[in-house]
């Protein structure tokens, strides 16, 4: 029965045809969570004051229809696409309590959030991500959309992608990133624990490291830059099979085996509080302040 | 040794009892243990995905897997044997035959199908170019896995070497997870 009623509420609420341009506003709750898909076109989500959610949409050529749904705490907003094309692009701008918890999922549409206080899990498979995130909880996912994330402070967040490249700037807390061919960059942020593994992407760190912070970055054929921000008080464990290690603290690297042509390099600065691990198998390394 | 001394062991051989009982039967406390055993029921099954399940499952074996190569690290070469990883598709790069030479198993090969299917499935749905993206990137994670098993053959023993072959393989199976759990809704087809 009630399954039936909030199909009967779905069905009164979705209206939207293609090429129109709607607006729908319902109330919500101003922690509640906005639920957003969209396949192509564009998604730009704005946090506000105000307990209410609603969507302005340009819908395009080929969309079946918009799907509105406040239900409880959660809004779901959804473009629904004709005979499962995917072409037809459309534009969703949408204003949600800025404490809400979003999550985006698109194909080839772009996504910006802005001014949004919750938790987000943001997915794309082209389209780029751009995005403000403050202290909680954020997921992106893409593969090969550029992700940009401005941070406000300590957050764990956890990117992933395929060829897009990322960039987080003043992200701190706890980072885990990874990517195949993608180029990752963390600029800014105080960190506790980050871990970047990419494959052939080119990764550049510089963040400053807490108090028995944990780094560890790792990549096969790309490169690792490491540059340290602030007092370093860490110990560093650097390790390339093949390639070349440059390290602006002054102690060089040593061979690892006679018949290998492998280098390693341990030391400490300061007390050694943080930890520092490095590897490569052909990429160059280099560490910095 | 002499004949005679042969025909006295002989003779001492003889008067020896053709069988030995054992002081008590132990046959009924053993067949007690059995059945106790049989009698405990199945673990009650979790509420977790089929995909997640499927995943972990994967990543248990591989998991498990690579615990049995470390472990095995210094087996000799002889011992060691080599299983085919079937790749997802012809013109794909397939992953290295064997983790450092050793065979990964049963297990990891029936649940590494299951995952290779639904990978093919979903990949399906992707729009042509993000598909292409996907399979060349997969294909550069497997060039990668390659490289460092052929070097990993010519220095067996590195440590650096098995960590990042690890590493690789983790990599792989979680894009092929990545991939299957992408896109889900936005692919869902209305008909008019």
């Amino acid at each position: 029965m009630r399954s039936i009623a909030c199909g009967l509420l779905a069905l009164f609420i979705a209206q939207g045809a293609a090429g129109e341009t709607v607006e729908r506003t319902a109330k919500a709750a101003p922690d509640g969570e906005v639920d957003i898909v969209n396949v192509s076109g564009d998604v730009h989500v704005i946090g506000w004051d105000r307990a209410e959610v609603q969507v302005q949409a340009e819908l395009g050529p080929n969309v079946h229809e918009l799907e509105f749904e406040p239900h409880g705490e959660r809004t779901s907003i959804r473009v629904r696409q004709s005979n499962g094309r995917q072409e037809g692009a459309s534009a969703l701008r949408v204003h949600v309590p800025r404490d809400s918890s979003v999550s985006v999922n698109t194909v080839s549409a772009s996504q910006t959030v802005e001014g949004v206080r919750g938790e987000q899990r943001l997915q794309s498979v082209s389209g780029s991500i751009r995005t403000e995130i403050a202290r909680e909880d954020f997921q992106a996912k893409s593969v090969s959309g550029e992700i940009q994330v401005t941070g406000k402070g300590e957050t764990s967040a956890r990117v992933t992608t395929v060829s897009g490249d990322v960039e987080l700037r003043d992200v701190g807390g706890e980072l885990e990133m990874t990517s195949v061919n993608g180029g990752m960059q963390v600029i800014g942020g105080k960190i506790d624990r980050a871990r970047l593994k990419t494959t052939n992407g080119q990764v550049r760190f510089e963040s400053t490291l807490k108090q028995g912070a944990r780094l560890d970055a790792e990549a096969i054929n790309g490169s690792l830059e490491v540059v340290l921000r602030g007092t370093v008080d860490a110990d560093f464990d650097i390790e390339t099979f093949n390639g070349a290690i440059r390290n602006c603290f002054g102690p060089k690297p040593e061979r690892t085996n006679e018949y290998a042509p492998g280098s390693a390099l341990r030391f400490k600065e300061g007390k050694g509080s943080a930890r520092v691990r490095l590897k490569t198998l052909n990429g160059p390394i280099e560490l910095c302040r | 040794m002499s004949s005679r001394r042969l025909d006295a062991l002989d003779e001492t051989l003889a008067k020896l009892p053709k069988s030995v009982s054992p002081e008590r039967d132990l046959w009924p406390e053993i067949e007690a243990q059995i059945q106790a055993e049989r009698q405990l029921k199945p673990a009650p099954r979790g509420l977790a995905s089929r995909w997640v399940q499927l995943a972990a499952a994967v990543l248990l074996v591989v998991g498990s897997s690579l615990v049995t190569v470390v472990v095995m690290r210094d087996v000799p070469d002889e011992t060691r044997s080599v299983a085919q990883v079937e790749a997802p598709r012809p013109e794909t790069i397939a992953m290295p035959a064997s983790f450092a030479g050793y065979r990964l198993g049963e297990d990891y090969l029936k649940a590494r199908a299951q995952l290779d299917a639904a990978f093919e499935q979903r990949l399906a749905l992707l729009p042509p170019a993000a598909r292409e993206k996907v399979e060349r990137n997969l294909n550069d994670i497997r060039a990668a896995a390659r490289e460092i098993a052929d070097t990993l053959a010519e220095h067996p023993t590195d440590p650096l070497l098995h960590e990042l072959l690890m590493s690789t393989y983790q990599s792989e199976l979680q894009l092929l997870v990545d991939v299957t759990h992408m896109t889900p809704a936005p692919a869902t087809r209305v008909q008019l």
